[in-house]
């Protein structure tokens, strides 16, 4: 199955409660090709989809694809995957790929947040949110429910000031019915919505501290997309922040990137066999560095 | 007598998975069950006076629906979890309920199981000092004394030396016989799995102390005699923790690439690891319970009344019998577990994290509510530290 010569790319399938991804890299680790879409309720179908949809966008086929990793909430249901890894360690990755130099980063997603420490572009250390939803993306669209507004709209609104209003709560239920309460105040609504933002990142740097915020930090997950949430990330942290041009994909990156390095390995170990030219350069490339 | 007909793992998994079994058929043919709670009651004085010591523990798989009466919700859901199971009848078969005042959710344990579960005539506190100095172990000395007389007229038996030796002499050698067990997980691959052994010392808190010693004995030769079928995997674990009386913990982090070969959790090292030294007396019991357990509930210093502190050489007088575990068990990383709201063990973490970072081993820490669907969301967050190790 996987010793077929002339397999030359690698993808990874991220996944996500809220979002699935898919990347796919040369044998350099260059990006060829990503795409988002939404996950839904149906896990395989929609792993199949990204996938297929990724392919023709890279203009390859599958027995071009010499080796797939997935991961995030979904990774399980990805049945084509050689090899499954977790988000924390792709994310990780595929931030350090897009900044070599990175400390910490911050992921927040649909349903999650999370902080790894990054050390010479490997895991040292991570924290994730447990069980509840506050200070995620699930928050953002609840607030963004109440007041009626698009996400992206939101985010422009909360532009306007620099005079946020304190939301107290950090449960997600409680805050909606404070921006209620704050609207009946009559209080304006790019500040109600900069609170919003405020409150949500106070939330996850309460978590990054735990671990110490050491720069350069990289803010990345579909929460990045978001211009009030960055402005509000600077704001907390006081330091500037990094975000990349699609901060979706780091995740279905980093494990395309790690299907690289996994099939180099086991070209290494003599269980997988490539042969193309430019491949073997990249190889020999991997080789020294590994050793 | 279905009891008799398995030996071994499989009788240990038997007994784990209906831990009541034994104790009531013992207490139709006329023997007391004493149950207690946490390490801290000594058992010796319960088989001394021909009695059978019964550790209760909750059911992490029993949702918790009938302690909210006597409880509040923000308290330690392992404790909440025995009291709603006693309040539901499930600790029927015991004759009498020990509690100790290890933490303050424990002590009041016993105050709701006296007042509202009622089922056991015998109800006992005994009160644990919170430090190891001189003056304490004397008061806790006198705390087993007041236990064992007010045990005694409940058994209408005196405690005698002869008996009290020999009740010492056959718990100090289930002691030893689990530090031989768990020196089958001292190979790589280990030749006994983590859940394996932990339905074995599970059943061990649910037998009579010689039939316990006696599946010790054969599982310990069942396991030196089998092919081993465990698998080498690249991390080599410390759990950490107060109670974890459940396989589906261990499960979880077996299902990574990880073998748990060594524990520090009440269930596990922490029960087993220090014997009663002789003269076989009640100082002799104060000492082992009180000094030599190494619980977080108990305060600990290097130099009683010291000014000047050294910070590193206190976390090693309070720690190096991890270090001792870490290095003859070829350890590599640890995860620290704990129940929601345990301040005991919450506190001890990140002086414990600062001693493993010195050692250099990696460590991550977790909290469920002591549920088993709490443990889903455990599983990246364990699967994702494996693969940061080495």
């Amino acid at each position: 199955m996987l010793n077929e010569a002339s397999k030359l790319y690698f993808a990874g399938i991220d996944i996500g409660s809220t979002m699935s991804k898919a990347v796919i890299v040369d044998a350099a680790g260059v990006m060829k090709a990503y795409v988002v879409g939404p996950t839904g309720a149906e896990h395989r179908r929609r792993a199949n989809k990204v996938m297929e949809d990724v392919m023709q966008k890279a203009c390859i086929t599958l027995d071009e694809v010499a080796y797939i990793i997935s991961t995030g909430y979904g990774r399980v249901n990805v049945p084509f995957a050689d090899k499954q890894v977790t988000e924390l360690t792709c994310h990780a990755k595929g931030v350090s790929a897009l900044f070599p130099d990175v400390r910490t980063a911050i992921d927040i997603g649909g349903q999650d947040a999370k902080v790894l420490k990054i050390k010479n572009g490997r895991l040292t250390d991570f924290l994730t949110n447990d069980k509840c939803a506050a200070g995620t993306g699930r928050f953002l669209e609840v607030a963004a429910e109440t007041l009626g507004l698009e996400l992206n709209e939101m985010g422009r609104i909360s532009l306007q000031t620099d005079t946020p209003v304190k939301i107290n709560s950090l449960c997600t239920i409680f805050a909606q019915q404070e921006i209620i309460a704050r609207l009946s105040e009559g209080q304006a609504l790019p500040d109600i919505l900069a609170g919003v933002y405020i409150a949500v990142t106070t939330r996850v740097v309460k978590l990054a501290r735990q671990l110490k915020v050491e720069p350069p930090v990289v803010f990345t997950g579909g929460v990045a997309k978001n211009v009030g949430m960055v402005k509000a990330m600077q704001t907390v942290l006081a330091i500037p922040i990094l975000v990349p041009e699609e901060p979706l994909i780091t995740g279905a990156l980093g494990a395309a990137i790690l299907a690289r390095d996994r099939a180099f390995q086991l070209v290494q170990d003599g269980t997988l066999q490539l042969k193309k030219k430019e491949l073997s350069e990249a190889y020999i490339d991997f080789v020294e560095k590994n050793r | 007598m279905a009891i008799a007909t398995k030996k071994g793992l499989a009788l240990a998994k038997e007994v784990y998975e209906d831990r009541g079994r034994r104790v009531r058929e013992l207490r139709k043919a006329g023997k007391k069950i004493v149950g207690y709670i946490c390490l801290y009651p000594p058992v010796e004085i319960i088989t001394a006076l021909g009695m059978v010591p019964f550790r209760v523990f909750g059911d992490m798989s029993e949702p918790i629906t009938a302690a909210d009466q006597v409880s509040t919700t923000v308290v330690c859901p392992f404790l909440r979890s025995i009291i709603d199971l006693g309040l539901k009848g499930k600790f029927n078969f015991l004759d009498g309920i020990v509690g100790a005042h290890t933490c303050d959710i424990g002590m009041t344990l016993i105050i709701s199981w006296r007042d509202y579960v009622k089922d056991a005539p015998f109800t006992h506190l005994i009160d644990v000092p919170h430090t190891d100095r001189a003056p304490a172990v004397d008061y806790f000395q006198g705390q087993i004394n007041s236990f064992k007389r007010h045990l005694e007229e409940f058994a209408e038996e005196k405690l005698t030396d002869d008996k009290l030796q020999k009740a010492c002499e056959i718990h100090n050698k289930q002691r030893k016989l689990v530090r031989e067990l768990y020196d089958l997980r001292k190979p790589d691959p280990p030749l006994l799995t983590s859940m394996e052994n932990l339905e074995v010392l599970v059943s061990l808190f649910s037998l009579p102390a010689e039939e316990g010693n006696q599946l010790l004995e054969d599982v310990i030769k069942e396991v030196k005699e089998r092919s081993n079928k465990i698998g080498k995997k690249k991390a080599r674990l410390l759990v950490w923790g107060p109670v974890f009386d459940n396989t589906s913990l261990y499960d979880l982090i077996e299902s990574a690439d990880a073998n748990v070969v060594v524990d520090d959790t009440c269930v596990g090292t922490r029960a087993f690891w220090a014997d009663v030294k002789p003269p076989f007396d009640l100082h002799a019991l104060a000492q082992r319970y009180l000094v030599d357990i190494k619980c977080p509930r108990t305060y600990r210093e290097t130099e009683h009344h010291e000014t000047t502190r050294d910070y590193d050489k206190d976390l090693d007088s309070r720690f190096n019998y991890i270090k001792k575990a870490i290095t003859d068990w070829h350890v590599n990383g640890a995860i620290l577990q704990s129940v929601k709201y345990c301040d005991t063990h919450g506190y001890e973490v990140p002086n414990l994290r600062h001693y493993l970072d010195t050692l250099g081993i990696p460590s991550i820490y977790i909290e469920h509510d002591y549920s088993e669907r709490s443990l889903a969301p455990i599983k990246t967050r364990v699967e994702a530290f494996v693969e940061t190790l080495g």
